[in-house]
């Protein structure tokens, strides 16, 4: 009896309200600033193939970046705008941004970048909070369906507050991506579960405060500055 | 009397005539041949791509066209039911299908491959006959997560009839969906190009998939291709917030084929017209030169230019009119028999099937094989009679 | 005004090319022709009788000079547009007969007829006459390749008797016949030129239709070398 009232006593204060302030310690343990720039290493690894990339992004608040391609050199040049809603890619060779499509998001390194850049506090709701080990297990609801992931499972250290792993669900309830954070959330390791043997490592370093102006995140002012 | 004299003179060398006949007899015949050909194909193709694929006219929200979302079924249809109620009241159309086209991405665990998806009602698609079944089965309204894919898709899938697939697309709000799938039947359409990327899935699968309850489009199929026509008219008359678009507008590979098979015998046809104009007007021409005593007879009698001119005009109308009926009699004949042969073609560009030879026999046709040889040796006998009629008298009289 | 003559000429000259030369075929000839007259041209081969005889017949046009036929002068209109003169007031008569081979010997009769439109009753009329005058009834239905060389000549009498011309035009009517045949040829012609009036000009170098015209002009190089009656040649052979 006693336990139980002692587990009820632990557990009630846990819900909601409390997953809202854990998914805000969240997010400020991956980002505490508002405007920044980061460098990213990106190892992807498809079966036996690995391939290298590093970035450069600039981001302000929770919903805009841009990304500067640095490496390959093949790559070097392009840049990638990601707005909450939309997506937009500048090639040298082209005299104008042209704009991806949810569905090309579904392909390649720009549905990484969705995982990446996921804002816990601020597209979704805690549904539930539970505990496991030295962690919370939080079920996440995304507040608005034009949100690309419905559903997230997120595990979070209870000391650091820094994420561990996230399970990224769609609509149907379907498995699609898993992410394992280590480094103070600086390596991020993605796994697609619908391919077996993809898997993709981000690494962030030189995390720096960076004035980055708001006109710098239009699609006309893409490449040029 | 003009014309006893035209069919007299046309007897008259019975050989030369024979062979200036066989002439037009061959122009007339090609046209019918090559044009009831022409024909059947355009009539097959414009059948097979509305029965098959498009359907009459495809009925969508207003706007549709103009619409430029990213979002797709932004401008679906909504309220489908009473839509196709409306519509199917009229008598003349035989059934309305709704559709939805989707892209997405398909993985089978090891890799993935993008997808175009025809998101179909299964009973409906099974009347439209589109695809050859190579293996496994056709769709059921039972199951609304089994899909059929294209032969080229599924041997990049390596997936065979009872294996899963994962198909992955953006909902209609913009997150992600995906859903597992069973591969019910493998089929193919004769275009390689497309059977690398197809699906066909239960559009009530896709509404799951898409989160939605809309669909892209209505397909109306008539009873009666003619009834196309007045039947979109009817239907735009009755209802509002639709824009319908005809089989015509939708349908752009068939016009490529009309256009290139009228090129190509628009091009034969000025062959064949050039011939029967040089040898008939050739044999006219000699027939005057052999008659210049004659014509000198006649013009001496009286006969006045015109009058002569009209002579050997008319005996070019009257090989014309001759050739032009044994014409038609023997195109007519020879296309029964052909008919009858079922003579097997190969398959055209893009596509993995032969088909039958048939020769369509339309009055157009028809009419326009009689005309052409008429018209030709009309034409050619103008030249000729124009030499007979300026002749002077006395040079002609004293020709041998 | 209205003369005796069907015909007059006056300083009709004419030539023609031959090649890169000219040739003089006629040179001022005056001649009248009255009605009723039974005229040959006589002359060697050569001489422009044919010549003179296409001029009258207004089938070729004289460099200078003046033609008057039938009270019309026709001398600057064009031959084309002397087609209907032709139809309606001369009747041609060839050496080589020069029938429509397709058409029967009623039909070759008929075809003037045709040509003035007259109407059904009438042609069946007249082509039935002439049939009789010339003595072919037989030989109606028959086309000319099926008819002798005396029976061709009298369709084509026949046919350029049909519409009762003023003028009728022989060249060398009796050349492709033989002497009997040429006999009843001549004998016919002058029974239809005294029955009829109708005037005929021959051109001719057979003495027996020299000797039955009633008037002969002899040409000599292109030129009128002189004329006879009858009467003074029946003199002179006295």
């Amino acid at each position: 009896m006693k336990r139980l009232l002692l587990a009820l006593a632990i557990a009630l204060p846990m819900y909601a309200g409390d997953g809202a302030a854990i998914l805000a310690k969240v997010d400020a343990a991956r980002n505490p600033l508002n405007s920044f720039s980061v460098d990213v290493a990106l190892t992807s690894t498809s079966g036996s193939e690995t391939e290298s990339s590093r970035f450069r992004v600039y981001g302000k608040g929770s919903d805009r970046s841009v990304v500067e391609f640095v490496a390959p050199a093949t790559e070097k040049g392009k840049f990638l705008l990601m707005l909450r809603d939309a997506m937009w890619i500048y090639m040298p060779a082209t005299s104008r941004p042209i704009r991806i499509s949810p569905l090309q998001r579904l392909m390649g390194q720009a549905s990484n970048g969705d995982v990446a850049r996921t804002n816990f506090a601020v597209d979704y709701n805690a549904t539930a909070v539970a505990t496991e080990d030295d962690q919370w297990v939080l079920d996440l609801a995304a507040k608005d369906p034009s949100i690309a992931y419905a559903r997230i499972r997120l595990w979070v250290d209870k000391k650091s507050s820094e994420p561990t792993r996230a399970d990224f669900y769609v609509v149907s309830g379907k498995l699609i991506k898993r992410a394992h954070y280590a480094q103070h959330a600086q390596r991020v390791e993605i796994e697609d579960l619908l391919r077996t043997g993809n898997r993709t490592v981000m690494q962030f370093t030189n995390l720096a405060a960076h004035d980055n102006p708001e006109k710098m995140f239009t699609k006309d002012s893409l490449g040029k500055w | 009397m003009i014309i006893k004299l035209a069919l007299r003179n046309i007897l008259r060398n019975g050989r030369r005539s024979a062979i200036t006949l066989t002439v037009i007899v061959f122009g007339a015949v090609g046209l019918i041949l090559f044009g009831g050909y022409k024909a059947r194909t355009f009539y097959g193709l414009r059948e097979s791509t509305i029965h098959g694929r498009i359907g009459h006219m495809q009925v969508f929200k207003e706007g549709y066209a103009r619409s430029q979302s990213a979002k797709p079924l932004d401008r679906g249809l909504d309220d489908v039911t009473s839509i196709r109620k409306e519509i199917e009241r009229d008598r003349r159309v035989k059934m309305t299908a709704a559709q939805i086209t989707l892209m997405g991405l398909v993985s089978n665990g090891d890799k993935s491959e993008t997808f175009i998806a025809t998101a179909v009602e299964p009973a409906k698609d099974h009347a439209m006959n589109s695809q050859r079944i190579t293996s496994g089965t056709d769709l059921t309204d039972s199951e609304s997560d089994a899909v059929m894919v294209g032969k080229g898709l599924a041997e990049s899938m390596h997936v065979k009839p009872g294996d899963y697939l994962t198909i992955m697309t953006t909902t209609t709000s913009g997150s992600l969906n995906a859903m597992d799938v069973r591969v019910a039947g493998i089929f193919m359409t004769g275009v390689k190009e497309f059977d690398e990327r197809a699906v066909k899935m239960p559009i009530a699968g896709a509404q799951l998939l898409l989160q939605t309850k809309k669909v892209e489009k209505l397909l109306v199929f008539l009873n009666n291709t003619d009834d196309t026509a007045a039947v979109h008219s009817a239907i735009a008359t009755r209802m509002r917030g639709i824009e319908i678009k005809e089989w015509s507008q939708l349908a752009p590979f068939y016009h490529q084929v009309v256009a290139l098979y009228n090129g190509i015998f628009g091009f034969l046809g000025i062959v064949v017209f050039a011939i029967v104009v040089f040898s008939v007007a050739n044999t006219i021409l000699m027939s005057v030169f052999e008659r210049t005593r004659e014509i000198g007879t006649l013009m001496a009698m009286g006969t006045t230019r015109g009058r002569l001119r009209a002579m050997f005009v008319a005996e070019g109308v009257g090989i014309g009119v001759i050739g032009g009926i044994l014409g038609l009699a023997i195109g007519a004949l020879l296309a029964m028999l052909i008919n009858r042969g079922h003579v097997m073609l190969p398959p055209p560009p893009g596509y993995t099937v032969g088909y039958r030879l048939e020769i369509m026999m339309q009055p157009p046709v028809l009419i326009t094989a009689f005309l052409v040889s008429f018209i030709t040796a009309t034409i050619s006998s103008i030249l000729p009679a124009l030499k007979a009629s300026r002749m002077k008298i006395v040079d002609a009289l004293g020709h041998i | 005004m209205t003369s005796n003559h069907v015909i007059a000429l006056t300083g009709v000259n004419k030539t023609y090319p031959l090649g890169r030369l000219k040739v003089r075929a006629l040179t001022d000839i005056n001649l009248s022709i009255g009605r009723g007259d039974f005229i040959a041209l006589a002359g060697p081969s050569g001489s422009g009788k044919t010549t003179l005889l296409n001029l009258i017949g207004c089938i070729d046009k004289p460099d200078d000079g003046r033609i008057i036929v039938d009270d019309v002068d026709v001398t600057r209109i064009p031959l084309h547009r002397l087609a209907s003169l032709r139809r309606d007031t001369l009747g041609f008569i060839f050496q080589t007969f020069n029938l429509i081979p397709v058409l029967t010997a009623y039909e070759n009769i008929e075809y003037p007829l045709l040509l003035q439109n007259l109407p059904r009753r009438e042609r069946d009329a007249r082509v039935r006459r002439w049939l009789r005058e010339v003595d072919i009834e037989a030989q109606a239905k028959q086309r000319p390749d099926q008819l002798s060389g005396g029976q061709r000549q009298r369709v084509a009498i026949a046919r350029a008797m049909v519409t009762e011309p003023k003028l009728v035009l022989a060249d060398e009517p009796t050349a492709n016949l033989d002497s009997d045949t040429a006999a009843h040829i001549l004998d016919l012609l002058a029974e239809i030129n005294s029955r009829t009036n109708t005037t005929f000009v021959f051109s001719t170098h057979d003495p027996s239709l020299i000797a039955r015209a009633e008037r002969v002009v002899r040409i000599k190089d292109g030129r009128i070398a002189g004329q006879q009656t009858a009467d003074s040649r029946q003199q002179e052979v006295a």
